[in-house]
Protein backbone atom coordinates (compact mmCIF):
# COMPACT_ATOMS: atom_id res chain seq x y z
CA UNK A 1 0.00 0.00 0.00
CA UNK A 2 1.24 3.30 -0.69
CA UNK A 3 2.24 5.93 1.62
CA UNK A 4 1.87 9.96 1.04
CA UNK A 5 5.09 10.52 3.02
CA UNK A 6 5.16 14.32 2.11
CA UNK A 7 2.13 16.47 0.75
CA UNK A 8 3.00 20.33 0.09
CA UNK A 9 0.00 21.80 -0.74
CA UNK A 10 -0.39 25.89 -2.50
CA UNK A 11 2.71 26.79 -0.29
CA UNK A 12 4.19 30.53 -0.11
CA UNK A 13 7.35 31.40 1.61
CA UNK A 14 8.98 34.63 1.60
CA UNK A 15 12.55 35.61 2.94
CA UNK A 16 11.60 38.99 4.72
CA UNK A 17 9.29 40.69 2.32
CA UNK A 18 10.72 38.80 -1.11
CA UNK A 19 8.42 36.16 -2.40
CA UNK A 20 10.51 33.35 -3.14
CA UNK A 21 8.16 30.55 -3.47
CA UNK A 22 4.79 30.89 -5.04
CA UNK A 23 2.07 28.42 -4.66
CA UNK A 24 4.01 25.03 -5.14
CA UNK A 25 1.88 21.88 -4.48
CA UNK A 26 3.53 18.77 -4.94
CA UNK A 27 2.78 14.95 -3.13
CA UNK A 28 5.57 12.09 -2.73
CA UNK A 29 5.12 8.44 -1.56
CA UNK A 30 7.63 6.16 0.43
CA UNK A 31 9.96 4.39 -1.87
CA UNK A 32 9.56 7.46 -4.62
CA UNK A 33 12.38 9.39 -6.46
CA UNK A 34 11.21 12.85 -7.13
CA UNK A 35 13.88 15.25 -9.05
CA UNK A 36 13.33 19.08 -8.79
CA UNK A 37 15.48 21.17 -11.46
CA UNK A 38 15.19 24.73 -12.68
CA UNK A 39 17.49 27.85 -13.18
CA UNK A 40 19.43 29.10 -10.11
CA UNK A 41 17.40 31.15 -7.83
CA UNK A 42 14.37 29.12 -9.02
CA UNK A 43 13.45 28.50 -5.16
CA UNK A 44 15.16 24.93 -5.16
CA UNK A 45 17.03 25.00 -2.16
CA UNK A 46 14.30 27.22 -0.80
CA UNK A 47 11.59 24.55 -0.80
CA UNK A 48 14.51 21.86 0.46
CA UNK A 49 15.13 24.36 3.37
CA UNK A 50 11.54 25.18 4.55
CA UNK A 51 10.64 21.50 4.27
CA UNK A 52 13.18 21.01 6.94
CA UNK A 53 12.33 24.09 8.78
CA UNK A 54 15.17 26.61 8.16
CA UNK A 55 14.23 29.62 10.27
CA UNK A 56 14.83 31.96 8.11
CA UNK A 57 12.18 31.30 5.18
CA UNK A 58 8.62 32.10 6.70
CA UNK A 59 5.72 30.27 5.43
CA UNK A 60 3.11 32.96 4.20
CA UNK A 61 0.44 30.63 3.09
CA UNK A 62 -0.07 26.86 2.60
CA UNK A 63 1.13 24.01 4.25
CA UNK A 64 3.43 20.97 4.38
CA UNK A 65 2.16 17.82 5.76
CA UNK A 66 4.91 15.07 6.32
CA UNK A 67 3.47 11.29 7.16
CA UNK A 68 -0.19 13.13 7.38
CA UNK A 69 1.37 15.81 10.10
CA UNK A 70 1.46 19.37 9.43
CA UNK A 71 4.64 20.08 10.46
CA UNK A 72 4.72 24.18 10.47
CA UNK A 73 4.80 24.21 14.05
CA UNK A 74 7.59 21.52 14.36
CA UNK A 75 11.08 22.44 15.23
CA UNK A 76 14.44 21.70 13.07
CA UNK A 77 15.51 19.05 15.02
CA UNK A 78 11.92 17.51 15.65
CA UNK A 79 12.05 17.18 12.28
CA UNK A 80 15.19 15.18 11.82
CA UNK A 81 13.73 12.47 15.07
CA UNK A 82 10.83 12.54 13.18
CA UNK A 83 13.13 10.73 9.94
CA UNK A 84 13.73 13.82 7.84
CA UNK A 85 17.00 14.46 6.78
CA UNK A 86 18.42 17.59 4.42
CA UNK A 87 22.22 16.87 2.45
CA UNK A 88 22.94 20.76 2.62
CA UNK A 89 23.95 22.40 -0.47
CA UNK A 90 26.81 24.45 1.63
CA UNK A 91 27.17 22.09 5.20
CA UNK A 92 28.42 24.32 7.56
CA UNK A 93 31.72 24.26 9.14
CA UNK A 94 31.79 23.29 13.06
CA UNK A 95 35.53 23.70 14.01
CA UNK A 96 36.61 21.62 17.27
CA UNK A 97 34.18 19.48 16.81
CA UNK A 98 35.50 16.10 15.32
CA UNK A 99 33.47 14.20 12.48
CA UNK A 100 33.35 10.93 14.76
CA UNK A 101 31.84 12.63 17.87
CA UNK A 102 29.38 14.74 15.84
CA UNK A 103 28.16 11.54 14.32
CA UNK A 104 27.55 9.63 17.38
CA UNK A 105 25.68 12.32 19.19
CA UNK A 106 23.43 12.45 16.13
CA UNK A 107 22.41 9.39 15.69
CA UNK A 108 21.73 8.94 19.46
CA UNK A 109 19.53 11.99 19.13
CA UNK A 110 17.60 10.78 16.20
CA UNK A 111 16.98 7.18 17.64
CA UNK A 112 16.14 8.66 20.68
CA UNK A 113 18.89 6.11 22.23
CA UNK A 114 22.61 5.44 21.50
CA UNK A 115 23.94 2.81 20.37
CA UNK A 116 26.45 0.91 21.77
CA UNK A 117 29.84 1.55 21.04
CA UNK A 118 31.00 -1.75 19.32
CA UNK A 119 27.69 -1.73 17.00
CA UNK A 120 27.80 2.24 16.22
CA UNK A 121 31.79 1.84 15.31
CA UNK A 122 30.68 -1.44 13.19
CA UNK A 123 27.68 0.62 11.41
CA UNK A 124 30.05 3.27 11.08
CA UNK A 125 33.00 1.12 9.18
CA UNK A 126 30.77 -0.24 6.70
CA UNK A 127 28.70 2.91 5.68
CA UNK A 128 32.70 4.81 5.36
CA UNK A 129 33.75 1.70 3.32
CA UNK A 130 30.77 1.91 1.13
CA UNK A 131 31.61 5.23 0.41
CA UNK A 132 35.43 4.67 0.24
CA UNK A 133 36.00 6.89 2.97
CA UNK A 134 38.94 6.84 5.00
CA UNK A 135 39.24 6.48 8.90
CA UNK A 136 41.04 9.24 9.31
CA UNK A 137 38.17 11.39 8.85
CA UNK A 138 36.75 10.72 11.62
CA UNK A 139 39.13 12.60 14.06
CA UNK A 140 38.86 15.75 11.51
CA UNK A 141 36.45 18.64 12.54
CA UNK A 142 32.96 19.04 10.66
CA UNK A 143 33.85 20.10 7.23
CA UNK A 144 36.50 22.64 8.47
CA UNK A 145 38.53 22.41 5.57
CA UNK A 146 36.79 20.07 3.79
CA UNK A 147 36.98 19.99 -0.06
CA UNK A 148 33.43 20.22 -1.77
CA UNK A 149 33.43 16.62 -2.67
CA UNK A 150 34.46 15.54 0.59
CA UNK A 151 31.72 17.48 2.13
CA UNK A 152 29.55 15.71 -0.05
CA UNK A 153 30.49 12.61 1.28
CA UNK A 154 30.01 13.72 5.02
CA UNK A 155 26.17 14.23 3.93
CA UNK A 156 26.07 10.97 2.82
CA UNK A 157 27.45 9.41 5.31
CA UNK A 158 25.39 11.06 7.48
CA UNK A 159 22.01 10.20 5.51
CA UNK A 160 23.50 6.45 5.74
CA UNK A 161 23.49 6.29 9.55
CA UNK A 162 20.54 8.29 10.09
CA UNK A 163 18.21 6.01 8.08
CA UNK A 164 15.79 8.99 6.97
CA UNK A 165 12.26 8.58 6.02
CA UNK A 166 12.43 11.69 3.76
CA UNK A 167 15.73 12.79 2.73
CA UNK A 168 15.91 15.92 0.94
CA UNK A 169 19.33 16.41 -1.58
CA UNK A 170 20.20 19.84 -2.48
CA UNK A 171 22.88 19.47 -5.21
CA UNK A 172 24.51 16.75 -3.77
CA UNK A 173 26.18 16.18 -6.96
CA UNK A 174 27.87 19.24 -7.20
CA UNK A 175 31.79 19.31 -6.63
CA UNK A 176 31.76 15.77 -7.49
CA UNK A 177 34.41 13.74 -9.76
CA UNK A 178 33.08 11.08 -11.34
CA UNK A 179 34.34 8.36 -9.56
CA UNK A 180 32.86 10.59 -5.91
CA UNK A 181 29.44 10.96 -7.89
CA UNK A 182 28.87 7.09 -8.48
CA UNK A 183 29.64 6.42 -5.06
CA UNK A 184 27.35 8.84 -3.71
CA UNK A 185 24.65 7.92 -6.53
CA UNK A 186 25.46 4.09 -4.81
CA UNK A 187 24.82 5.49 -1.18
CA UNK A 188 21.20 7.33 -2.20
CA UNK A 189 19.92 3.96 -4.19
CA UNK A 190 21.18 2.10 -0.73
CA UNK A 191 18.79 4.13 1.53
CA UNK A 192 16.25 5.44 -1.64
CA UNK A 193 13.88 1.77 -1.42
CA UNK A 194 12.51 2.76 1.38
CA UNK A 195 12.83 6.35 1.76
CA UNK A 196 11.32 9.20 -0.31
CA UNK A 197 14.08 11.33 -1.80
CA UNK A 198 13.87 14.45 -2.99
CA UNK A 199 17.10 15.21 -5.26
CA UNK A 200 17.65 19.13 -6.51
CA UNK A 201 20.11 19.00 -9.39
CA UNK A 202 21.22 21.14 -12.29
CA UNK A 203 22.31 17.69 -14.40
CA UNK A 204 21.34 14.61 -15.57
CA UNK A 205 24.40 12.55 -14.70
CA UNK A 206 23.67 12.19 -11.28
CA UNK A 207 19.42 11.13 -12.44
CA UNK A 208 21.69 8.57 -15.17
CA UNK A 209 22.64 6.89 -11.81
CA UNK A 210 19.87 7.58 -9.16
CA UNK A 211 16.62 7.02 -11.48
CA UNK A 212 13.38 9.45 -10.43
CA UNK A 213 10.26 8.20 -10.52
CA UNK A 214 8.79 11.96 -10.97
CA UNK A 215 10.39 15.16 -12.66
CA UNK A 216 9.44 19.12 -11.46
CA UNK A 217 10.36 21.89 -13.31
CA UNK A 218 10.65 24.94 -10.90
CA UNK A 219 10.17 27.98 -12.89
CA UNK A 220 10.29 31.78 -10.63
CA UNK A 221 8.65 29.51 -7.49
CA UNK A 222 6.69 27.73 -8.80
CA UNK A 223 6.61 24.37 -10.66
CA UNK A 224 5.42 24.94 -14.28
CA UNK A 225 5.63 20.85 -15.37
CA UNK A 226 6.31 17.62 -14.32
CA UNK A 227 7.05 14.73 -15.90
CA UNK A 228 8.65 11.43 -16.20
CA UNK A 229 12.39 10.75 -16.22
CA UNK A 230 12.40 12.01 -20.20
CA UNK A 231 11.42 15.82 -18.73
CA UNK A 232 14.97 15.62 -17.19
CA UNK A 233 16.53 14.37 -20.96
CA UNK A 234 14.55 17.10 -22.59
CA UNK A 235 16.10 19.81 -20.44
CA UNK A 236 19.67 18.52 -20.37
CA UNK A 237 19.07 18.45 -24.53
CA UNK A 238 17.12 21.81 -25.08
CA UNK A 239 17.53 23.89 -21.94
CA UNK A 240 14.76 25.80 -20.07
CA UNK A 241 13.74 27.98 -22.70
CA UNK A 242 10.65 26.26 -23.86
CA UNK A 243 9.72 26.16 -20.05
CA UNK A 244 9.39 29.56 -20.17
CA UNK A 245 7.06 29.51 -23.07
CA UNK A 246 4.79 27.61 -20.08
CA UNK A 247 5.27 29.76 -17.43
CA UNK B 1 63.85 45.87 45.99
CA UNK B 2 61.08 47.99 45.61
CA UNK B 3 58.60 47.36 48.56
CA UNK B 4 55.06 47.02 48.25
CA UNK B 5 53.56 49.68 50.67
CA UNK B 6 55.89 52.50 49.11
CA UNK B 7 54.65 51.83 45.37
CA UNK B 8 51.95 53.82 43.99
CA UNK B 9 48.55 52.26 43.45
CA UNK B 10 48.08 52.23 39.94
CA UNK B 11 45.42 53.87 38.33
CA UNK B 12 42.88 52.65 35.61
CA UNK B 13 44.26 55.26 33.30
CA UNK B 14 46.91 52.65 32.91
CA UNK B 15 46.64 50.08 30.06
CA UNK B 16 47.00 46.81 32.08
CA UNK B 17 44.76 47.61 34.95
CA UNK B 18 41.55 49.79 32.95
CA UNK B 19 39.43 46.75 33.21
CA UNK B 20 40.42 44.79 36.64
CA UNK B 21 41.45 47.39 39.09
CA UNK B 22 44.46 46.27 41.34
CA UNK B 23 41.87 47.03 43.97
CA UNK B 24 39.66 44.02 42.72
CA UNK B 25 42.15 41.53 42.82
CA UNK B 26 43.93 42.46 45.87
CA UNK B 27 43.29 39.89 48.74
CA UNK B 28 42.64 42.66 50.91
CA UNK B 29 42.56 46.25 51.45
CA UNK B 30 45.20 47.35 48.83
CA UNK B 31 47.40 49.20 52.18
CA UNK B 32 47.88 46.33 53.42
CA UNK B 33 49.94 42.76 52.97
CA UNK B 34 47.91 40.60 54.71
CA UNK B 35 49.27 37.03 55.81
CA UNK B 36 49.83 34.89 52.37
CA UNK B 37 50.37 30.80 53.08
CA UNK B 38 52.02 28.78 50.65
CA UNK B 39 49.71 26.50 48.33
CA UNK B 40 50.44 22.28 48.28
CA UNK B 41 52.40 20.80 44.79
CA UNK B 42 52.60 17.92 43.87
CA UNK B 43 53.25 15.44 41.23
CA UNK B 44 53.73 12.09 40.87
CA UNK B 45 55.32 12.13 37.96
CA UNK B 46 58.88 13.89 38.17
CA UNK B 47 60.93 15.71 41.06
CA UNK B 48 60.55 18.91 42.18
CA UNK B 49 63.23 21.38 44.09
CA UNK B 50 63.08 23.59 46.18
CA UNK B 51 64.83 27.33 46.51
CA UNK B 52 64.82 30.87 48.24
CA UNK B 53 62.32 33.24 46.24
CA UNK B 54 63.62 34.00 43.07
CA UNK B 55 62.47 37.45 42.85
CA UNK B 56 60.20 39.00 40.05
CA UNK B 57 60.47 41.58 38.07
CA UNK B 58 59.11 44.71 39.94
CA UNK B 59 57.90 46.08 36.98
CA UNK B 60 54.12 46.44 37.93
CA UNK B 61 52.13 46.28 41.29
CA UNK B 62 51.36 42.67 41.26
CA UNK B 63 54.55 41.34 41.16
CA UNK B 64 56.06 43.61 43.32
CA UNK B 65 52.98 42.45 45.66
CA UNK B 66 53.83 39.08 45.10
CA UNK B 67 58.04 39.46 45.70
CA UNK B 68 56.51 40.94 49.46
CA UNK B 69 54.28 37.63 50.08
CA UNK B 70 56.06 34.61 48.60
CA UNK B 71 57.62 32.23 51.10
CA UNK B 72 59.68 29.93 48.36
CA UNK B 73 59.99 29.11 44.56
CA UNK B 74 59.74 25.80 43.84
CA UNK B 75 61.59 24.72 40.52
CA UNK B 76 61.71 22.72 37.99
CA UNK B 77 64.22 21.28 35.45
CA UNK B 78 62.48 20.40 32.30
CA UNK B 79 65.36 17.85 31.07
CA UNK B 80 62.49 14.71 29.60
CA UNK B 81 59.45 15.40 32.03
CA UNK B 82 56.27 14.40 30.67
CA UNK B 83 53.14 14.77 33.40
CA UNK B 84 51.21 16.95 35.66
CA UNK B 85 51.82 19.37 38.29
CA UNK B 86 48.66 19.77 40.68
CA UNK B 87 48.46 22.62 42.65
CA UNK B 88 45.85 23.00 45.91
CA UNK B 89 44.83 25.85 47.25
CA UNK B 90 42.59 26.69 50.36
CA UNK B 91 42.08 29.29 52.93
CA UNK B 92 42.16 32.79 53.02
CA UNK B 93 45.32 33.90 50.71
CA UNK B 94 47.70 31.35 49.17
CA UNK B 95 50.39 32.09 46.85
CA UNK B 96 53.19 29.73 44.89
CA UNK B 97 55.69 30.75 42.62
CA UNK B 98 56.84 27.79 39.88
CA UNK B 99 60.39 28.19 38.15
CA UNK B 100 61.02 26.42 34.86
CA UNK B 101 64.75 25.89 33.73
CA UNK B 102 64.10 23.96 30.24
CA UNK B 103 67.24 23.08 28.70
CA UNK B 104 65.94 19.94 26.64
CA UNK B 105 62.20 18.55 25.96
CA UNK B 106 59.24 18.58 28.49
CA UNK B 107 55.75 18.52 28.09
CA UNK B 108 53.89 19.76 31.65
CA UNK B 109 50.33 19.71 32.67
CA UNK B 110 49.76 22.35 36.27
CA UNK B 111 46.14 21.60 37.38
CA UNK B 112 45.47 24.54 40.14
CA UNK B 113 42.77 23.46 42.86
CA UNK B 114 41.19 24.44 45.59
CA UNK B 115 38.63 26.93 47.33
CA UNK B 116 40.84 29.91 48.61
CA UNK B 117 39.31 33.46 48.64
CA UNK B 118 42.30 34.95 46.34
CA UNK B 119 45.15 32.68 45.15
CA UNK B 120 48.53 34.09 43.60
CA UNK B 121 49.96 32.89 40.59
CA UNK B 122 53.68 33.23 39.47
CA UNK B 123 55.03 31.32 36.46
CA UNK B 124 58.60 32.00 35.25
CA UNK B 125 60.84 30.19 33.32
CA UNK B 126 63.98 29.98 30.73
CA UNK B 127 63.95 27.95 27.81
CA UNK B 128 67.18 27.82 27.22
CA UNK B 129 69.36 27.42 23.76
CA UNK B 130 67.66 24.38 21.17
CA UNK B 131 65.00 23.30 24.37
CA UNK B 132 61.73 22.61 23.89
CA UNK B 133 58.89 23.06 26.52
CA UNK B 134 54.80 22.75 26.42
CA UNK B 135 53.39 23.68 28.99
CA UNK B 136 49.30 23.82 30.02
CA UNK B 137 47.74 25.74 32.85
CA UNK B 138 44.29 24.17 33.75
CA UNK B 139 42.56 26.90 36.06
CA UNK B 140 39.75 24.96 37.72
CA UNK B 141 39.72 26.61 41.11
CA UNK B 142 36.24 27.46 42.78
CA UNK B 143 33.48 30.02 41.36
CA UNK B 144 34.30 32.17 44.49
CA UNK B 145 38.16 32.36 44.16
CA UNK B 146 40.02 35.86 43.37
CA UNK B 147 42.75 34.87 41.04
CA UNK B 148 46.08 36.70 40.35
CA UNK B 149 48.95 35.52 37.64
CA UNK B 150 52.07 36.39 36.52
CA UNK B 151 54.09 34.81 33.99
CA UNK B 152 57.59 36.09 32.79
CA UNK B 153 59.33 33.40 30.34
CA UNK B 154 62.39 33.96 28.46
CA UNK B 155 63.06 32.34 25.35
CA UNK B 156 66.72 32.13 24.19
CA UNK B 157 68.16 30.59 21.16
CA UNK B 158 66.42 28.17 18.74
CA UNK B 159 63.98 27.46 21.60
CA UNK B 160 60.48 26.50 21.33
CA UNK B 161 57.72 27.09 23.93
CA UNK B 162 54.22 26.29 23.77
CA UNK B 163 51.60 27.93 26.66
CA UNK B 164 48.28 26.68 26.90
CA UNK B 165 45.63 28.21 29.11
CA UNK B 166 42.49 26.62 30.06
CA UNK B 167 40.73 29.29 32.20
CA UNK B 168 37.10 28.21 33.54
CA UNK B 169 37.60 28.35 37.35
CA UNK B 170 37.66 31.27 40.10
CA UNK B 171 35.13 34.33 39.96
CA UNK B 172 37.64 37.15 39.12
CA UNK B 173 40.98 36.50 37.56
CA UNK B 174 43.75 38.62 36.35
CA UNK B 175 46.39 37.43 34.44
CA UNK B 176 49.52 39.46 33.34
CA UNK B 177 51.35 36.69 31.09
CA UNK B 178 54.90 37.89 29.87
CA UNK B 179 57.24 36.64 27.06
CA UNK B 180 60.51 37.79 25.49
CA UNK B 181 61.90 35.96 22.68
CA UNK B 182 65.81 36.72 23.45
CA UNK B 183 67.56 34.75 21.35
CA UNK B 184 67.18 34.14 17.05
CA UNK B 185 64.85 31.44 15.47
CA UNK B 186 63.19 31.39 18.96
CA UNK B 187 59.39 30.62 18.58
CA UNK B 188 56.46 30.95 21.17
CA UNK B 189 52.96 29.60 20.75
CA UNK B 190 50.22 30.89 23.19
CA UNK B 191 46.36 29.40 23.55
CA UNK B 192 44.12 30.74 25.68
CA UNK B 193 40.57 29.28 26.08
CA UNK B 194 37.84 31.36 28.47
CA UNK B 195 34.47 30.17 29.19
CA UNK B 196 32.47 32.78 31.22
CA UNK B 197 29.85 31.65 32.94
CA UNK B 198 27.36 33.58 35.58
CA UNK B 199 29.39 36.51 36.65
CA UNK B 200 32.85 35.55 35.94
CA UNK B 201 35.28 38.05 35.38
CA UNK B 202 38.29 37.32 33.58
CA UNK B 203 41.25 39.58 32.14
CA UNK B 204 43.92 38.57 30.02
CA UNK B 205 47.04 40.23 29.50
CA UNK B 206 49.63 39.05 26.95
CA UNK B 207 52.82 40.70 26.49
CA UNK B 208 54.98 39.37 23.77
CA UNK B 209 58.45 41.17 23.13
CA UNK B 210 60.68 39.84 19.82
CA UNK B 211 64.14 40.82 20.75
CA UNK B 212 66.10 38.56 18.32
CA UNK B 213 65.65 38.24 14.57
CA UNK B 214 64.02 35.28 13.14
CA UNK B 215 62.00 35.08 15.95
CA UNK B 216 57.96 33.89 16.13
CA UNK B 217 55.28 34.01 17.90
CA UNK B 218 51.40 33.42 17.64
CA UNK B 219 48.68 33.78 20.17
CA UNK B 220 44.96 32.75 19.77
CA UNK B 221 42.53 33.72 22.36
CA UNK B 222 39.10 32.01 22.14
CA UNK B 223 36.43 33.39 24.86
CA UNK B 224 32.78 32.34 25.36
CA UNK B 225 31.10 34.52 27.25
CA UNK B 226 27.48 33.03 29.18
CA UNK B 227 25.23 34.59 31.79
CA UNK B 228 26.99 38.07 33.12
CA UNK B 229 30.24 37.01 32.39
CA UNK B 230 32.92 39.39 31.14
CA UNK B 231 35.81 38.48 29.14
CA UNK B 232 39.27 40.98 28.62
CA UNK B 233 41.94 40.28 25.90
CA UNK B 234 44.37 42.74 25.88
CA UNK B 235 48.03 42.05 23.86
CA UNK B 236 50.88 44.01 23.87
CA UNK B 237 53.16 42.82 20.84
CA UNK B 238 56.38 44.75 20.18
CA UNK B 239 59.13 43.64 17.55
CA UNK B 240 62.50 45.39 18.63
CA UNK B 241 64.10 46.99 15.59
CA UNK B 242 66.47 44.66 15.82
CA UNK B 243 64.37 41.46 14.93
CA UNK B 244 64.06 41.97 10.82
CA UNK B 245 62.21 38.88 9.34
CA UNK B 246 60.22 38.42 12.70
CA UNK B 247 56.52 36.68 12.16
CA UNK B 248 53.90 37.66 14.88
CA UNK B 249 50.06 37.11 14.85
CA UNK B 250 47.38 37.70 17.66
CA UNK B 251 43.93 36.78 17.25
CA UNK B 252 41.10 36.97 19.78
CA UNK B 253 38.12 35.36 19.21
CA UNK B 254 34.76 36.28 21.24
CA UNK B 255 31.57 33.87 21.07
CA UNK B 256 28.86 35.55 22.99
CA UNK B 257 25.98 33.25 24.42
CA UNK B 258 23.83 35.97 26.16
CA UNK B 259 22.87 39.01 26.22
CA UNK B 260 24.48 40.62 29.10
CA UNK B 261 27.62 38.61 28.45
CA UNK B 262 30.46 41.01 27.00
CA UNK B 263 34.02 41.00 25.79
CA UNK B 264 36.46 43.09 25.16
CA UNK B 265 39.80 42.20 22.92
CA UNK B 266 41.84 44.92 22.03
CA UNK B 267 45.64 43.48 20.31
CA UNK B 268 48.45 46.20 20.52
CA UNK B 269 51.17 46.00 17.95
CA UNK B 270 54.52 48.35 18.79
CA UNK B 271 56.67 47.23 15.28
CA UNK B 272 59.82 48.70 15.16
CA UNK B 273 61.62 46.68 12.72
CA UNK B 274 60.78 47.00 8.96
CA UNK B 275 61.26 43.36 7.36
CA UNK B 276 58.33 41.61 9.40
CA UNK B 277 55.23 39.97 9.60
CA UNK B 278 52.75 41.02 12.26
CA UNK B 279 49.15 40.70 11.95
CA UNK B 280 45.98 41.02 14.61
CA UNK B 281 42.48 40.43 14.79
CA UNK B 282 39.73 40.46 16.91
CA UNK B 283 36.14 39.50 16.81
CA UNK B 284 32.88 38.76 19.09
CA UNK B 285 29.82 37.17 17.52
CA UNK B 286 26.88 35.26 18.85
CA UNK B 287 26.34 31.89 17.80
CA UNK B 288 26.44 31.26 14.20
CA UNK B 289 23.29 30.88 12.87
CA UNK B 290 23.71 28.46 10.07
CA UNK B 291 26.11 26.13 12.41
CA UNK B 292 23.07 26.05 14.81
CA UNK B 293 20.92 24.77 12.29
CA UNK B 294 22.93 22.28 11.09
CA UNK B 295 23.35 20.89 14.09
CA UNK B 296 19.62 20.92 14.71
CA UNK B 297 19.04 19.30 11.49
CA UNK B 298 20.93 16.26 12.38
CA UNK B 299 18.31 16.01 15.76
CA UNK B 300 19.93 17.99 18.62
CA UNK B 301 18.34 20.34 20.37
CA UNK B 302 18.89 23.84 20.29
CA UNK B 303 20.87 23.53 23.89
CA UNK B 304 22.86 20.06 23.14
CA UNK B 305 23.78 22.10 19.84
CA UNK B 306 24.55 25.08 21.30
CA UNK B 307 26.67 23.67 23.81
CA UNK B 308 28.66 21.97 21.24
CA UNK B 309 29.49 24.13 19.14
CA UNK B 310 30.69 26.48 22.25
CA UNK B 311 32.86 23.04 22.55
CA UNK B 312 34.43 22.64 19.60
CA UNK B 313 35.21 26.84 19.93
CA UNK B 314 37.37 26.17 22.99
CA UNK B 315 38.17 22.68 22.06
CA UNK B 316 39.64 24.65 18.71
CA UNK B 317 41.95 27.21 20.78
CA UNK B 318 44.08 24.22 21.47
CA UNK B 319 43.78 22.29 17.89
CA UNK B 320 47.65 24.24 16.91
CA UNK B 321 49.39 22.71 20.17
CA UNK B 322 52.24 20.02 18.97
CA UNK B 323 52.50 18.56 22.21
CA UNK B 324 49.63 16.04 22.33
CA UNK B 325 50.22 14.99 25.66
CA UNK B 326 49.26 18.86 26.60
CA UNK B 327 46.38 19.09 24.04
CA UNK B 328 44.45 15.99 25.13
CA UNK B 329 44.94 16.91 28.82
CA UNK B 330 43.59 20.74 27.93
CA UNK B 331 40.82 18.90 25.53
CA UNK B 332 39.58 16.60 27.63
CA UNK B 333 39.13 18.55 30.60
CA UNK B 334 37.45 21.18 28.88
CA UNK B 335 35.01 18.62 27.64
CA UNK B 336 34.25 17.21 31.17
CA UNK B 337 33.77 20.73 32.62
CA UNK B 338 31.11 21.51 30.09
CA UNK B 339 29.32 18.30 30.45
CA UNK B 340 29.08 19.07 33.82
CA UNK B 341 27.50 22.43 33.18
CA UNK B 342 25.06 20.95 30.50
CA UNK B 343 23.90 18.68 33.35
CA UNK B 344 24.19 21.48 35.59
Amino acid sequence: MTEVLLRVENLHVSVGDTPIIQGISLEMNRGEIHAIMGRNGAGKSTLANVIMGHPAYQITSGTIHYKGKNIEDMEVFERARAGMFLSFQYPAAIPGVQVGTFLRKSVASVRGEAPSPRAFRQELNEAMKQLDMDKSFLSRYVNDGFSGGEKKRLEILQMLLLQPHLALLDETDSGLDIDALRIVAEGINAVAENTGCLIITHYQRLLDLVKPDVVHVLIDGKIIESGGPELALKLEKEGYDWVDALA
Amino acid sequence: MTSYLDANVPSRSEHLWRYTPWSRVHPGAVDTVPQVDAASIKTEDFELGTSAVKPLPTSDIARIFLNEVLQETTTIDCDDKYGHIHIHAGGHAVATHLHFTCNTASNIVIHLHGEPDWFGLALTGDINANAQLSLGVINELSTDSVMVRVDDWSLHRDARFELATLSMGGHRNKSDIRSTLKGSNSSLKQFIAVHGHGTRHDDHHIEIHHQQPHTNSHLLLNAACDDRSHSIGTGALTIDDVAQHTDAGQIFRNLLLSPSSRAEAIPELEVLANEVAAAHGAASAPINKEQLHYLMSRGLSKEEATSMIVEGFLVDSFTGLDSEHVREAMQTRLTVHLECQLIG
